[in-house]
C-alpha cells in the first residue's frame, strides 16, 4: 500500500472516463486522499452550466444542489432541470416509459429467453423530462411502489464528515418525504 | 465482570461466549477493549504474531485442498479454513468464501450455550461438524463446516474451522443445491453441531453416512478430510505459537486482533462513504405449480421478494432492515439468519476489511433485521433451506449496490461498480452401466461471472464472484473427467447477453454439454440464482440495466449427435443450438427452454443441456455510450446489429477491408436514430400520470396471481404491516386494502 498524489487532473480524468487502467490500478491499491470529494466536487461544478452550488453527485446525471437564490436542497439533472427537495424521490418528478411486452424488452435484453417475464416484472425506465437523459431504471414486478434508491443524508455528511455544517441544516433533516407527494397526488383524483 | 480480568485466567466457554457479548454490547468496543496494551507496547512483535496466525490459515488451504477430489475443493473458491477465538469469533481466513465466518460465530456459540463441554465433552483431538442452517448456522447443506477445539494443557484457546461446499447434499433432487424442497426434510443430509471424530480420527460411522445417505460419497468423505487436514496443520500451528508468544499474550492479543480491525473498518467507512438510506430489491421465481400433487401446499407458483432498507449512519454503523421481504415459503430458496448473513455482509468484508486484518469483527457494528416469519427468518425450524443462495446472492448485490452509490457519491469511482452476476451450477445423479450410482454439480458457473460495468468502464466476463476472491470456472477436461456424461461441444460467451448501459456489463457465459452413454439413469437439473424471468437484482445503476437472470436449454430426441459425427460443425453455446434448430441444421422432439428452474429432467445419449449464467450489469444510460465503443463490440461480437441499434441508437454499415468485412459507424444514421430515441423518450407519460393509471390497476388487483401472491406475503412477516402500510401510502389506497 502506498500513498499516492492524485491531484484534480486526475480526478477528472476519472469522472470523464479517459483514466488509464494502470491509474485506476494504482488508485485501488493505495490509501484514499482525505480530500477526494471536495476535488470531486470542484471537477464537477466545473462542468455544469448552472450556477446552483452542488452538494453531492447521487446519480451519473442527478445532483443534490443549494439553489443559489432560495438555498433551498433539491434534485437536480445535469442538464439544469430542477427537481423536488432533496428528500422526495426525484424519480416521481420524471417521464417514464414501462416496457411490457417480449417485444418492447428485447429492445434492450438479448437473446429473447434473456428477457424478464411479462406481467411477472415490468421494465420502468426513468427520463428527465427536459433532456430525455436516463436516469434510472428499475425491473420490478408490476404494482411495485417506485423505489427510493439513495437518500443522501446532507445534513450529517457535512457536519460529522466534512466538518462543516450547513445552514440552515434543522430546516433539510434526512427524512423520506416522497410520500407527501403521492398524498397530495391521491386528493386531486 | 472485567475484561482484563476474564482474559487473565482460565474460563469455560460458556463464560467466554457471555463475557464477550455482554462487555460488547456495554462498551461498544468488542471485549470491552478500551486500549489496545499488547498492540502499543510491542507493535512489531504483534505484526509478527498476527503474521504467523495469517500464514497457518494459508497454509492449511493450500496444502490440504489437494487432498479433495472435486474442483470445488481443489481448485475454486469455494473452501475456507480459519481460525477463531474460543468464542467463536475469527481471527484470519485463508483465501476462499470469506465470509462463512459468520457461520462458524454462531455454531461455536451454540456449542458453547448447550453446554458441550459437559455433554458430549469437548476434549483435544475432537472433531466437531454441521451443516445445520437455524442451529449451525450453515446457508444451506451443501455447504458443510469442520470444528477443531485448540487445547493449550486444559484450556481451549481457539477453534480451527474449516467450510467448502460439497458435491453432493443427498437431497430428492440430486446435486448439492436441490432445486425443489417443501420443507428441511427434503433438503438432503442434515445434521445439528455433532461430534463426528475423536483423537484426530472421523468415526467409521461418520464416514458411512456420507456414503450411504448421499450421491457422492467418496467425494464428500474426501471433502470431510480436506477439511480435516487444514484444521489439523492450524490446531498444530496455534500451539507452537502459544508456546512461543505465551499463554497470557496470546489471550489478550487475539481479541485485540479483533477490536483494532473494528476501527479500521470504522475508518475505512468514514473515509470512503456517504451516511443516508439506501433501498435494493430482488426477486427469485418459485415454479412449483404441477410439479407434484403430494404436497398442495406447495403446489404454486410465486416469487420470493427480497427488500431491503439499508442505513449507513454518521456513527459509521450499517443496519439492513429487511422488511417488505417475502414470508417464508414451502420451497427451497429460504434460509436462517446467519446463512443469510454470509450474503449479507459481504459487501462489508470486501469493501471495508483493507489495510488490517480479515476478521469477524465485521458483525460488531454492522447489522441485519430480518422479520421474524420471513424467508430469511422463518418462525419455525422446519423451513426448507437447500439453497439459500438462489436468493442471497442477489441480496448480497442489492446490498452491494447500495455501497457502490455511496462510493460514487463520495468521488471514489475507482471502487464503485455495478455488482451483479448471475451463477449457476448444472447437477444431477445417475446410475452407471455397472449400477454404481453416483451425484454430481458442475461448479463452473459458481466459480465465476462478469464483473460489472464501472462508472467509467466497461465490466468483464468471467473475472469476478462477489463470494469469493478465486474466480475460476474449472478446466473443461477436468469437468468431463469427473462428470463423464456431460461432454463438452462448446464454451463460449454470448453476444449482447449482459445489462448495457454508457458502459456494459460483461458479458456471460454458455456451456452446451452433450450427454454421452450415461448408463442406466441420468437425472439433471441446476441450482443456482434467478432465471431469467426476472432481473438478478431490480434497480440498475445510474440509468443502466440490471443483468438478466440465467437460461437453460434441455434439446431431447434429436439427431444432432448423427449430424455431429456426419461432420457438422458443432453449436457452441444455446443461443447456436436454438439457431440452428430453426434452420433445421439438426431437429429434436423435444426442446424447451427455461427462464426459471428448470425441474429435475431425464437426459439420455445424444440429449442436450445447454445453459447461459454469469453475465453482468452495466452503468449509465445508454444513449451516452460512446459509439465507437458500441462499433468496436460489434466488431468483437459482443454486441448485435440489432441491439447496438435498439437499445444504443448505434447504426453501424459494413466495409470490406482486405478479406475481411468490418463494421464502421455510420455517423449520420446513428445521429438520426439517436434523436428519434431521444424524442421518443420525451413524449413519454409523466410518473404522476403513470401513477394514477397504475393505481387503479393496483386498487383492482389487476395483477396476475404470483404478483398478487408476493405482495400479499411481503404485507405477513412481523413487521409485513409497515410494508403495507407505505405501500397503501404510495398508491393511496383504503386502509383495509388486501390481495
Amino acid at each position: 500500500m502506498e500513498r499516492i498524489e492524485v491531484g484534480k487532473e486526475l480526478v477528472r480524468k476519472l469522472v470523464d472516463g479517459t483514466i488509464s487502467d494502470q491509474d485506476v490500478l494504482r488508485l485501488q491499491n493505495s490509501y484514499k486522499d482525505d480530500d477526494r470529494f471536495n476535488k470531486y466536487v470542484e471537477v464537477l461544478q466545473e462542468r455544469v452550466k448552472w450556477k446552483d452550488r452542488i452538494l453531492m453527485r447521487i446519480s451519473d446525471n442527478v445532483y443534490i444542489v443549494q439553489k443559489e437564490k432560495s438555498g433551498e436542497i433539491i434534485s437536480k439533472c445535469t442538464c439544469g432541470h430542477d427537481f423536488f427537495d432533496y428528500r422526495t424521490n426525484w424519480k416521481l418528478g420524471c417521464l417514464i416509459n414501462v416496457r411490457k411486452t417480449l417485444k418492447e424488452m428485447s429492445e434492450v435484453y438479448s437473446p429473447e429467453p434473456a428477457c424478464p417475464e411479462p406481467e411477472w416484472q415490468e421494465i420502468r425506465e426513468f427520463y428527465c423530462p427536459d433532456c430525455g437523459a436516463q436516469l434510472a431504471v428499475e425491473v420490478l414486478p408490476p404494482g411495485y411502489p417506485v423505489m427510493f434508491e439513495f437518500l443522501a443524508d446532507i445534513p450529517g455528511f457535512y457536519r460529522e464528515y466534512l466538518g462543516t455544517p450547513l445552514t440552515p441544516e434543522k430546516k433539510y433533516e434526512c427524512q423520506d418525504k416522497s410520500l407527501e407527494l403521492t398524498k397530495t397526488w391521491g386528493k386531486e383524483i | 465482570m472485567q475484561t482484563t480480568e476474564i482474559l487473565s485466567r482460565k474460563a469455560s466457554l460458556r463464560e467466554l461466549v457471555a463475557a464477550r457479548d455482554k462487555l460488547t454490547e456495554k462498551t461498544g468496543r468488542y471485549f470491552g477493549l478500551e486500549r489496545l496494551r499488547a498492540r502499543e507496547e510491542d507493535p512489531i512483535k504483534f505484526e509478527r504474531f498476527y503474521s504467523e496466525i495469517h500464514n497457518l490459515v494459508l497454509r492449511a488451504r493450500e496444502s490440504a485442498r489437494f487432498v479433495a477430489a472435486s474442483p470445488g475443493g481443489r481448485e475454486m473458491g469455494e473452501s475456507l479454513w480459519s481460525i477463531c477465538t474460543p468464542e467463536g469469533d475469527t481471527l484470519a481466513n485463508s483465501l476462499g468464501f470469506l465470509t462463512h465466518m459468520v457461520a462458524y460465530k454462531q455454531c461455536i456459540k451454540y456449542m458453547a450455550e448447550a453446554g458441550f463441554e459437559d455433554n458430549p465433552g469437548i476434549r483435544d483431538g475432537d472433531i466437531f461438524a454441521t451443516d445445520d442452517g437455524a442451529i449451525g448456522g450453515a446457508p444451506h447443506p451443501g455447504d458443510t463446516y469442520s470444528y477443531m477445539p485448540i487445547f493449550v494443557e486444559d484450556e481451549i484457546v481457539g477453534w480451527a474451522a474449516a467450510v467448502n461446499h460439497v458435491m453432493e447434499a443427498g437431497a430428492p433432487v440430486a446435486g448439492s443445491w436441490p432445486g425443489f424442497s417443501v420443507d428441511t426434510t427434503m433438503d438432503g443430509l442434515v445434521f445439528p453441531p455433532m461430534k463426528v471424530g475423536e483423537n484426530r480420527t472421523p468415526a467409521t460411522w461418520w464416514n458411512q453416512l456420507w456414503m450411504s445417505r448421499t450421491r457422492a460419497g467418496i467425494f464428500n468423505v474426501l471433502d470431510d478430510k480436506m477439511r480435516l487436514a487444514g484444521n489439523v496443520i492450524i490446531v498444530d500451528g496455534i500451539r507452537k505459537i502459544v508456546a512461543d508468544y505465551g499463554l497470557d499474550y496470546y489471550r489478550r492479543a487475539i481479541r485485540e486482533i479483533i477490536e483494532f480491525s473494528r476501527r479500521v473498518i470504522q475508518d475505512n467507512i468514514k473515509i470512503t462513504t456517504v451516511p443516508g438510506i439506501f433501498s435494493g430489491a430482488s426477486f427469485r421465481v418459485v415454479k412449483y405449480k404441477g410439479l407434484s400433487k403430494l404436497w398442495p401446499h406447495a403446489d404454486k407458483d410465486y416469487m420470493l421478494a427480497s427488500n431491503m432498507t439499508v442505513k449507513f449512519g454518521t456513527d459509521q454503523k450499517i443496519t439492513g432492515d429487511f422488511t417488505g421481504t417475502s414470508r417464508w415459503d414451502y420451497c427451497a430458496f429460504n434460509g436462517y439468519p446467519s446463512g443469510a448473513d454470509i450474503g449479507f455482509q459481504l459487501p462489508i468484508a470486501f469493501n471495508y476489511l483493507h489495510n488490517t486484518y480479515v476478521t469477524s469483527a465485521i458483525l460488531c457494528d454492522f447489522k441485519s433485521r430480518y422479520p421474524k416469519g420471513s424467508t430469511y427468518n422463518p418462525d419455525t425450524n422446519f423451513a426448507a433451506y437447500s439453497n439459500i443462495w438462489a436468493q442471497s446472492i442477489a441480496m448480497s448485490a442489492s446490498h452491494w449496490n447500495c455501497h457502490s452509490r455511496s462510493m460514487f457519491a463520495r468521488g471514489f469511482l475507482e471502487e464503485s461498480f455495478t455488482v451483479d452476476g448471475v451463477w449457476g451450477g448444472v447437477q444431477g445423479g445417475g446410475r452407471l452401466d455397472d449400477g454404481q450410482s453416483y451425484g454430481f454439480t458442475n461448479f463452473e458457473m459458481v466459480g465465476g461471472v462478469a464483473q460489472g460495468a464501472f462508472p467509467f468502464k466497461d465490466g468483464i466476463p468471467i473475472a469476478y464472484a462477489l463470494w469469493t476472491q478465486l474466480t475460476n470456472i474449472g478446466n473443461v477436461e477436468e469437468w468431463e473427467f469427473l462428470i463423464p456424461p456431460m461432454f463438452y461441444l462448446g464454451r463460449t460467451l454470448v453476444a449482447d447477453y449482459c445489462g448495457h448501459g454508457k458502459f456494459r456489463g460483461g458479458v456471460g457465459l454458455s456451456s452446451v454439454h452433450l450427454i454421452l452413454e450415461p448408463g442406466k439413469d441420468l437425472y439433471m437439473s441446476r441450482g443456482g440464482s434467478g432465471g431469467s424471468q426476472t432481473t438478478h437484482v431490480a434497480l440498475g445503476q445510474s440509468g443502466g440495466y440490471p443483468t438478466p437472470g440465467t437460461i437453460y436449454t434441455a434439446i431431447r430426441n434429436s439427431n444432432l449427435l448423427e449430424k455431429v459425427q456426419q461432420g457438422m460443425p458443432y453449436p457452441r453455446s444455446m443461443v447456436e443450438c436454438l439457431d440452428y434448430l430453426k434452420e433445421k441444421k439438426f431437429e429434436a422432439e423435444d426442446v424447451q427452454v427455461f427462464k426459471y428452474d428448470p425441474p429435475q429432467l431425464e437426459m439420455k445419449h445424444g440429449d442436450i443441456f445447454s445453459d447461459c449464467a454469469g453475465g453482468s450489469g452495466g452503468w449509465g444510460d445508454p444513449l451516452e455510450r460512446n459509439p465507437q465503443l458500441v462499433i468496436a463490440d460489434l466488431n468483437d461480437g459482443w454486441v448485435t446489429e440489432r441491439l447496438a441499434n435498439s437499445c444504443y441508437g448505434v447504426v453501424a454499415k459494413k466495409v470490406v477491408q482486405g478479406a475481411d468485412t468490418i463494421y464502421v459507424l455510420d455517423e449520420a444514421g446513428t445521429s438520426a436514430r439517436r434523436t428519434e430515441i431521444r424524442a421518443q423518450r420525451l413524449a413519454c407519460l409523466t410518473v404522476k400520470d403513470w401513477w394514477k393509471q397504475e393505481r387503479l390497476r393496483v386498487k383492482n388487483k389487476q395483477l396476475i396471481e404470483p404478483v398478487a401472491y408476493t405482495l400479499q406475503s411481503s404485507f405477513e412477516t412481523e413487521t409485513g404491516p409497515e410494508y403495507k402500510k407505505m405501500f397503501i401510502d404510495f398508491w393511496q389506497l383504503d386502509d383495509n386494502f388486501e390481495f
